[in-house]
């Protein structure tokens, strides 16, 4: 650190060198510990094989083959992911598509929008567990609040949780009400930021409330569209606590709701009565997610940047 | 005629937000009006209204459940890990923020770098790490993780306000002979008030709130955290729904309550990172 | 000042915390199961064991069924975890014995081990060194619940086999009785549902043959006894897909249905639930008349011990304790599980009937034969069952998948 000296303003004496190192000191050997080790570490469990739960041997890639290429763990790997393909594309259209909306009608500041506010956030603020344990009561084939508010309207009970066809769908739903808020009042923040000089100009030129929207507002919120994608998109591929709560551990019924996070922790931990543990294809699978996780989000933030800078 | 249309776009855009908020709040009001039912009551009549006042549910919970340990452990953790990722992060923060020297950059880029990583796939390795150092399934072992967790962002948002505060008045205080630690302490920290209350609430919510962790790295039943215990708590009670609502309810009153006081900076300090 | 204060109550607290420690009992070990209902019955049992032995005290640790799997090997990966576990049988426990983590169990230590029958002791064994590490604790049975009073309102006898089992059902169905219980929504217990309804269809004959290598899933008996599962559905709920175990549970107790297929281990569960059921536990429906009865049985897992325990010496004596015939019949009296222990005495009517059942049961294939390695025949099968009863794949399509994922690792499904 003495050779800092050169770059500051004024001579640096040494005992403000050790005062800056006692500052840092302490986040950054959390840091170490519990980041940076953990994680260097996950990526060296992935090329070993496992006997019971310790590391028998290095096996070079052969837990990432497994996963990636070999049945039956290929297929389970590929049928995850295309559900969270599927989480990802859906929250994209109704979740944010709605908080778009919202955030419209908040714009506009009518009387009792700052209720609204408080109010679309309402659900954020709470646990997943919470949320899920509460859907999957609602959700409930023969007492659950949907099936019974549907009854009232002559529609037989439907298996919401219980049929492939509509079990990802009714979690999707659960996730969007937990999290409708979160990117509601990102996208209005945004919105927010627009100068009223502008808005008043499109106004003034006759533009309705749907050119205003799409003419003015949609294309001037670019930096907001852009953290919202990406963090739906971190989100979709670490899914973990509404699934696990509402579907279980293997992704009930048949597999229609697994996605990446309850495969890695089955196949990491496994569970009670399926399959056996293995650390080392749960590490490739960790792996394997943290760089499609982080490439896709590398390469879209320069794209989706490009794109507001255009602007 | 302007007039009229304007009034008619802006009824159709309050019923909008009307049936949105119905859509949000209703749910939540029948978990609260099914808590005082009985089991009978929520499988007859889901929809009604309680018949009477029945606090039996809730002395279930009360007497028969560890739910008021979950409470008292979650408040604990919550509040200590919070504690410490305030105090880290801020003496990082104005280290890298109030001073010059050569690996600042690199320091920050350490941390920013943090932001991007998803601890839940490090969690293998993370308890063996934590074994090794004799802190597995203890309260100290899950407070670290959190603190590791928040102080990415923390730096980053404490650095940046942090840069914000005048120079003079840290230059002032030195000409007059005060020291380093001095001028920290007592004349900037109290100037980023405003951040430590962002950082603070963008932290608490999601360790309020957190499963994951203490799924993998507590035991002990009177180690668990509320959404931990609540996991319990409904494995032994899955028939009993009038008792579930209220152990949902009761988990969920704390921080709503909070919420609905201080929803500005809830807001706020939930959005931060992704509003700017 | 006020500081002051706290730090002299932080210290008065740790004394005398420090000080009750030192009173306390000479040895305490833990116990740890995912059984958390059965609480009550084990403080009662381990009151027993510290009378006989004053110096031990057990402490009960229970842990969430679903996440039992996940403590424990992450706890015995760390050299933590209780002093007793109590593990889940076959390919479940071989994982933890490879890796070291339980004592092997010999008849210098556990001396109690002879009064184990040897197809019990297979449950528990370790295939590699032919060692036991856990010592059985229930034989478990699955069967048919009967709501007798419901039954009886309905005017109507509970059915032996298939094609009665049909009719009866298809009277209680107008009656607005729902014949069946079960629904599809609990992933661990539909495995369990193939095996009952098919078992009686496959006979042993069938676990000859696909044990000895000269048949597979594939096997049309197999593909048979699936199709057989497709005529369940019109009798059970509405909605049945989604209905999980605790459900159609309820469903039972309250009269809504008039049949469960279940396991003796809720015996007792539903007992306490409804102390006014009338209830049987019969065989599953049979092929044809005259056919032996045939429910499925298997060894649900033991007690092992802890090989990093501090208390190695007193765990040992619990495990040794707890396959002791006194320790059995007061098992099965509290649990109304049926204990391996010979010699056992059960009083209950109900349970006698169930051990009656077990002795010409057909072992829980899956469980038994096809969990040893990665990928498990129960995840297989857990995968695919939902989807062949919601009609999205044929019983065709399921056998080839199961068989075809256990060819990974089961030589004898290779190439076949």
């Amino acid at each position: 650190m003495t050779a800092g000296w050169r770059h500051t303003e004024r001579p640096f004496p040494w005992r403000r060198s050790l005062w800056i190192a006692a500052l840092l000191t302490p986040a950054l050997v959390v840091m170490v510990l519990f980041v940076l080790w953990p994680l260097l570490s996950a990526f060296r469990l992935a090329f070993y094989e496992f006997s019971g739960l310790r590391p028998s041997g290095f096996i070079g890639l052969e837990n990432f083959r497994q996963v990636l290429f070999e049945k039956p763990y290929s297929d389970w790997t590929y049928n995850a992911f295309k559900h969270n393909v599927i989480a990802f594309l859906a929250l994209m259209v109704f979740e944010n598509g709605t908080a778009f909306l919202i955030a419209f009608a908040l714009l506009k500041a009518l009387p009792g929008h700052r209720v609204h506010q408080v109010i679309v956030f309402m659900p954020v603020v709470l646990s997943a567990v919470i949320v899920g344990f509460l859907w999957k009561l609602f959700l409930h084939p023969l007492f659950g609040l949907v099936n019974q508010l549907l009854g009232l309207v002559g529609i037989a009970a439907i298996p919401w949780l219980g049929s492939e066809n509509t079990a990802l769908g009714s979690i999707l739903f659960a996730n969007i009400w937990h999290w409708l808020g979160f990117p509601t009042l990102v996208l209005l923040a945004g919105m927010q930021r627009i100068s009223k000089d502008v808005l008043e100009a499109a106004r003034l030129d006759g533009a309705g409330d749907y050119a205003l929207m799409t003419k003015i507002v949609w294309p001037l919120i670019a930096p907001s569209v852009t953290i919202v994608t990406i963090l739906t998109f971190i989100g979709s591929f670490n899914w973990f606590e509404i699934p696990y709560v509402m579907a279980g551990l293997t992704g009930s019924p048949g597999g229609s709701t697994d996605v990446l996070g309850l495969y890695f922790y089955r196949t990491a931990f496994g569970s009670t009565t399926t399959g056996i543990q293995d650390f080392g294809q749960g590490s490739a699978l960790a792996v394997l997610m943290f760089i499609f996780v982080a490439g896709v989000t590398a390469i879209a933030l320069r794209y989706l940047r490009r794109r507001e800078i255009e602007q | 005629m302007r007039d009229r249309g304007e009034t008619i776009r802006n009824g159709a855009i309050q019923l909008v937000l009307a049936v949105n908020a119905v859509i949000m709040i209703y749910p939540l009001f029948v978990m609260v009006t099914s808590s005082f039912k009985t089991n009978a009551e929520i499988f007859s009549s889901p929809l009604s209204l309680p018949t009477h006042f029945s606090t039996a549910n809730l002395e279930k919970v009360w007497t028969e459940t560890n739910f008021v340990r979950y409470l008292a452990n979650s408040v604990g953790i919550t509040a200590a890990s919070v504690a410490l990722i305030l105090l880290f992060s801020t003496l990082a923060g104005y280290a890298i923020a109030r001073y010059r020297f050569r690996l600042s950059s690199l320091v920050l880029m350490f941390f920013l770098s943090g932001m991007t990583v998803p601890l839940k796939l490090a969690i293998i390795p993370l308890f063996i790490q934590l074994d090794t150092l004799g802190l597995v399934d203890s309260y100290l072992g899950l407070v670290l993780v959190y603190v590791a967790m928040g102080i990415p962002s923390a730096v980053f948002i404490m650095t940046g306000f942090l840069r914000t505060l005048p120079r003079e008045l840290e230059e002032s205080a030195r000409m007059d002979g005060a020291s380093e630690a001095r001028i920290m302490w007592s004349i900037m920290l109290p100037l980023a008030r405003p951040a430590l209350v962002i950082v603070a609430i963008q932290n608490a919510v999601p360790i309020w709130n957190d499963f994951f962790f203490p799924l993998v790295l507590i035991t002990s039943d009177n180690l668990k955290t509320l959404p931990q215990g609540l996991t319990v708590f409904v494995g032994e009670l899955t028939t009993d729904w009038g008792v579930l609502f209220t152990g949902l309810t009761l988990a969920a009153l704390p921080i709503t309550l909070l919420y609905i006081v201080l929803s500005k900076q809830f807001i706020s300090g939930i959005t931060q990172g992704a509003v700017k | 000042m006020s500081r002051r204060r706290i730090g002299l109550a932080l210290a008065a607290a740790s004394f005398a915390w420090g000080f009750a420690s030192s009173v306390a009992h000479a040895t305490d070990i833990s116990f740890w199961t995912w059984r958390q209902e059965d609480k009550a019955a084990y403080n009662e049992l381990f009151g027993d064991f510290t009378k006989a032995n004053p110096d031990i005290h057990v402490k009960f640790e229970s842990f969430p069924d679903e996440n039992y799997p996940t403590i424990v090997s992450t706890a015995l990966a760390g050299s933590k975890g209780g002093d007793v576990i109590h593990t889940h049988a076959y390919g479940w426990l071989e994982q933890f014995v490879k890796a070291g983590y339980f004592e092997p169990l010999d008849m210098a230590t556990v001396p109690s081990l002879a009064n184990q029958p040897a197809d019990a002791l297979v449950s528990g064994t370790y295939r590699a060194d032919k060692k036991v590490y856990s010592l059985p604790f229930a034989s478990q049975t699955l069967g048919l619940f009967i709501n007798k009073d419901v039954f009886a309102k309905a005017g109507l006898t509970p059915p032996t086999t298939w094609d009665e089992f049909i009719t009866v059902s298809k009277a209680l169905k107008e009656k607005g009785i729902y014949p069946l219980a079960n629904g599809m929504g609990t992933s661990w217990f539909n495995e369990m549902f193939v095996a009952i309804f098919t078992n009686p269809f496959l006979g042993q004959d069938f676990v000859g043959d696909l044990t000895s290598g000269k048949t597979t899933f594939k096997d049309p008996r197999y593909v048979a006894a699936l199709g057989k599962l497709l005529e369940l559905r019109p009798y059970m709920p509405d909605g049945f897909e989604g209905i999980d175990y605790e459900t159609a549970g309820q469903l039972f107790l309250s009269g809504k249905a008039a049949m469960l297929a279940g396991g003796s281990f809720d015996i007792a569960t539903y007992r306490s639930q409804n102390p006014a059921i009338n209830m049987d536990f019969v065989a599953p429906p049979m092929a044809k008349a005259g056919d032996t009865p045939q429910a499925t049985k298997f060894f649900d897992g033991g007690y092992a011990v802890n090989s990093k325990s501090a208390n190695k010496e007193a765990a040992l004596k619990l495990v040794n304790w707890m396959g002791t015939k006194e320790f059995g019949d007061k098992f099965s009296a509290l649990l109304g599980n049926i204990s391996p222990i010979k010699g056992v005495v059960i009083k209950d009517e109900l349970l006698s009937h169930v051990a009656k059942l077990n002795e010409t049961a057909m072992p829980h294939i899956n469980v038994v034969y096809f969990r040893f390695e990665k990928p498990t025949g129960s995840e297989l099968l857990q995968g695919d069952i939902t989807k062949m009863m919601s009609g999205s794949i044929t019983p065709d399509q399921l056998a080839a998948d199961l068989t075809d994922g256990l060819a990974k690792w089961y030589k004898p499904f290779q190439g076949k």
